[in-house]
């Protein structure tokens, strides 16, 4: 298979990480090889010393779509759950990856409000924190992305499916539901069958 | 409390009526005495043949063989005569769960044997028997990481417990706990509407120390009995927070087994039968049934399938259409006089023209032999002897499969195949 980059972007506690850590065993079961780009990991590793300024995010998110783009030119998925707040920056990375699958995590604020398990955006709100994206900051909801799941209607199962029988669609993985036992399956299946007195 | 009306099943693989009674009554089960108590007991059939494949395919279809496709653990392709095993990809017909979901209801499914590799249903399937990867065994997969963080596992090692029973009682044990924890995290994180949980150590256990189980001087007689103590722990269990959390949960409690069992008097090897009453040959030194030879007229499957060698349905067949329902009629007559020591071997013969219905009849088999209890049919196809004994002490019965019911079900013929629409009505389905 070839690779491509799923681009998770939402707000903050939208579910981009949860349905990116979600879709790796989906694909690595089908054998294909899968790197998550983490937001926090790129920010302690890739991006140290990076603050929370427009541009400083802007770099941030550059150099993700960077790693991305490489890696899946190099025939790995490359899942990235990053913010990724300017749609400008977005499209950058799109037009320089070969195949870019955009999904969006969308989720209103008073959900998001509800939800706040680290209790950020209550925060935002009352004004400690600045630059919080979606409160003091801007986000720009894709206007064409290639998928769009409903975090605030669907559960994780709804979205997850909805991702993958995407995927399956575009022709960009292979169809799931393998329902064949393999020949080397077969011989553990004879053995199990044997050990209970048949054959 | 929830507002739904759930419903919950839990199986135990192989445990037949009477010595369910007899546990419940020794106070070896109270759990479940207290179930027999408040509910309605009573014997139940299995599917023919009585193996797990077949019974819990008809549990979980609501139909027979026939209709659904699965006649055994293994069939043959009329090719080559190569052994294919079926899966769930072959299961022809609807499942429960399946039909459930059309009308919005949620399943958990756990440890459902006969379901291998796992498909999507509305809500999580997790398979029993023959389960070989667990990546497989799981759907929607977001559930494969706490189940494997939890260390679930779907089956004992039953190649080693087989001849190291220390082991068997430890594995036991391990996957009756690591099964509790998983289905623990389900019904916490799943909103569902129906649930059920299949045992299968039952008839693992059976299978190997049956004799452990029935005889109170067998030196591992405590450790059969505690096992079923944890089993009426883990049963107990389900039920406590089933009761807790719903309104009249009597009413919507159930559990059943697949088929009964009992100890073995002798294993039959019924292709040894046909080959020394000379209707089946295979080629010298072959061991299985690619070397079938052209002048065979019937060869059997696991565990009393007799398939009638028909010409333009085997590629060697040499039995024309004309010649089959005679054949039929002498190979039965001639199981119905077998004997061994003076006692009548088989019970029934069935003809499978009357046995099975539906799309799928004809990819089964034409006869299907009922032994006598204490008579285990096999069908290797290289066994030179039709009296055999192996070290397995344990095999089903077809008539003593128990079924524990909310209400009283008048139904003296009553099989495994039916419960499916009792529990479907359950929710005005």
């Amino acid at each position: 298979m070839k690779g491509f980059t799923l681009w998770f972007t939402g707000l903050s506690g939208s579910g981009k990480s949860t349905l990116s850590q979600a879709i790796e065993p989906v694909l690595l079961e089908r054998d294909i090889k899968v790197e998550i780009l983490d937001g926090d990991e790129i920010r302690t590793n890739l991006s140290k010393g990076l603050g929370f300024s427009k541009e400083d995010r802007d770099t941030n998110v550059r150099r993700i779509g960077f790693v991305a783009s490489m890696l899946s030119r190099n025939d790995v998925v490359a899942i990235t759950a990053a913010i990724s707040p300017y749609k400008e920056i977005r499209d950058e990375i799109r037009a320089r990856t070969e195949t870019f699958v955009e999904v969006y995590t969308e989720c209103s604020i008073e959900e998001l409000t509800r939800r706040d398990p680290k209790g950020l955006y209550k925060k935002a709100l009352a004004g400690e924190i600045a630059n919080f994206t979606g409160i003091s900051d801007p986000y720009e909801p894709p206007e064409n992305a290639e998928i769009v799941v409903d975090t605030e209607r669907e559960t994780l199962e709804e979205s997850l499916e909805k991702i993958v029988r995407s995927l399956e669609l575009m022709g960009l993985i292979p169809a799931g539901e393998d329902q064949h036992t393999s020949p080397e399956e077969e011989v553990v299946i004879r053995e199990r069958l044997q050990a209970l007195g048949y054959l | 409390m929830s507002s739904r009306q759930r419903l919950c099943v839990v199986g135990l693989d192989g445990v037949p009526i009477g010595l369910l009674e007899r546990l419940a009554d020794e106070g070896v089960m109270p759990n479940i005495a207290a179930r027999i108590e408040a509910g309605h007991l009573r014997s139940m059939r299995a599917s023919l043949p009585e193996i797990s494949s077949v019974s819990w395919t008809s549990f979980m279809t609501g139909a027979q063989a026939g209709e659904h496709g699965i006649f055994g653990f293994t069939d043959i392709d009329p090719g080559t005569y190569e052994l294919t095993f079926p899966n769930f990809a072959q299961v022809e017909t609807a499942t429960l769960w399946d039909r459930l979901g059309k009308h919005g209801l949620t399943s958990v499914v756990l440890n459902q044997p006969a379901t291998y590799p796992a498909r999507t249903i509305p809500g999580v399937l997790v398979s029993g028997f023959v389960s070989i990867d667990l990546s497989r065994s799981v759907k929607p997969l977001r559930w494969l990481g706490s189940l494997r963080r939890q260390g679930y596992r779907v089956d004992i090692d039953t190649a080693r417990a087989r001849g190291d029973h220390d082991w068997l009682f430890q594995d036991l044990d391990y996957t009756l706990q690591a099964r509790g924890a998983a289905l623990g995290r389900l019904w916490d994180e799943v909103d569902w509407d129906f649930l059920q949980v299949v045992v299968t150590g039952t008839d693992r256990l059976y299978h190997y120390l049956w004799n452990a189980v029935e005889d109170s001087s067998h030196p591992r007689h405590q450790q059969a009995l505690d096992y079923h103590r944890a089993v009426d722990r883990f049963v107990g269990k389900v039920w406590d927070r089933f009761a807790a959390e719903n309104n009249e949960p009597e009413k919507r409690f159930w559990m059943l087994s697949d088929h009964g069992f009992c100890a073995i008097k002798q294993e039959i090897q019924i292709n040894a039968w046909l080959r020394e009453r000379g209707y089946l040959a295979i080629d010298e030194g072959e061991r299985d049934l690619r070397g079938i030879r052209p002048e065979s007229r019937a060869f059997a499957l696991d565990p009393g399938r007799i398939h009638i060698h028909v010409r333009g349905r085997y590629a060697r067949g040499s039995v024309t259409a004309e010649q089959v329902t005679s054949l039929k009629g002498e190979i039965a007559d001639a199981f119905r006089s077998l004997r061994y020591h003076d006692e009548p071997v088989i019970r029934d013969v069935h003809d499978a023209a009357d046995l099975y219905r539906g799309p799928c009849a004809d990819r089964g088999p034409d006869l299907v032999l009922l032994a006598h209890p204490g008579f285990d049919l096999k069908a290797s196809p290289t066994a030179t002897e039709v009296f055999s004994r192996t070290d397995l002490v344990g095999m089903h019965t077809w008539h003593d499969a128990f079924l524990l019911a909310p209400y009283s079900i008048d139904d003296e013929e009553l099989w495994i195949g039916e419960i499916a629409g009792h529990l479907e009505r359950g929710f005005g389905n």
